[in-house]
């Protein structure tokens, strides 16, 4: 914190330090509005969510920002658990926000993809390994719904991409 | 879109199908069960009418069709889904560890 200027090596930038602190509250707030509002498609599958708060990943993702990407990720499963979840809500969301995020970065490495691709494939891991831990939980019963989830995971990722891609034209706000 | 975004919903469907072929089976319903912390705890033929209580959700069967009840856990998402008739459905309350499926 009060590291000299020019000791390269331990300064902290805030800027950076503000804008994922940032990043990280609007994924709170969106998430928390999407279980309030449940604009997910909780009449289709009961607890499957669109996942807004993953675009913000996405753009983090789709600018280059590796690291930014898992910091904001990482922190925001874990308050999102600490504020509105239980401990097997967070064993779900931290095994499919890992891989997906894992997923994601690995996919901007190939040109051929857009945002829209990489979106759909992360949710897609997402709801799988998700489903996959909820089968350790509570046995191999649950695989049933993987079609169902695959097909809806592929839909939301498909709408947080096209989200993000609109967002990431918008170059007045990356300034950072 | 680019070339790859199609190969992958190419792949993602393919994924659909495989998983709808592994983990679903179109047959007529025949038994239910309901699992408790991993432990069968009711087995019987769907068309047997019952009510039956895990001690956290109270599973009820009649007609042919499968639901929860009532639960004690908050979000209550097992008495949002409502009823199943299908083989291969389930209701799954994660918070109790309660899988009522159609075998």
């Amino acid at each position: 914190m009060f590291a000299k200027q020019g000791n390269r090596r331990n300064r902290i930038d805030v800027k950076r330090l503000a804008i994922y602190a940032l990043l990280v509250s609007i994924c709170l707030i969106v998430g928390y509005l999407e279980n309030l509002l449940s604009i997910g498609l909780s009449w289709v599958v009961p607890g499957v969510k669109l996942g807004l708060s993953n675009a913000v990943v996405l753009i983090l993702v789709c600018r280059g920002d590796f690291k930014g990407a898992w910091a904001v990720n990482v922190v925001r499963i874990c308050l999102s658990a600490l504020l509105f979840g239980s401990p097997i809500s967070f064993l779900l969301s931290i095994s499919g926000g890992v891989v997906s995020t894992a997923v994601a970065c690995l996919l901007t490495r190939f040109k051929s993809v857009s945002a829209i691709g990489v979106s759909i494939a992360a949710a897609v891991t997402h709801n799988v390994f998700q489903l996959l831990a909820a089968s350790v939980v509570v046995g191999f019963g649950v695989m049933g719904i993987s079609p169902l989830l695959i097909a809806l995971g592929a839909v939301c990722g498909a709408f947080c991409g096209v989200l993000a891609l609109i967002i990431l034209k918008q170059e007045k706000i990356f300034k950072f | 879109m680019k070339k790859g975004d199609f190969i992958i919903i190419a792949i993602v469907v393919i994924a659909v199908v495989l998983s709808a072929l592994a983990f679903v089976s179109f047959d007529d319903a025949s038994r239910v069960i309901i699992k408790q912390n991993n432990k069968i705890v009711y087995d019987q033929s769907i068309d047997q009418n019952a009510a039956f209580n895990t001690g956290t959700n109270l599973v009820i069967i009649e007609d042919g069709a499968v639901y929860v009840k009532e639960a004690t856990c908050k979000n209550g998402d097992c008495v949002k889904l409502g009823k199943i008739t299908k083989k291969g459905e389930s209701i799954i309350c994660l918070p109790n560890k309660v899988i009522v499926e159609i075998e």
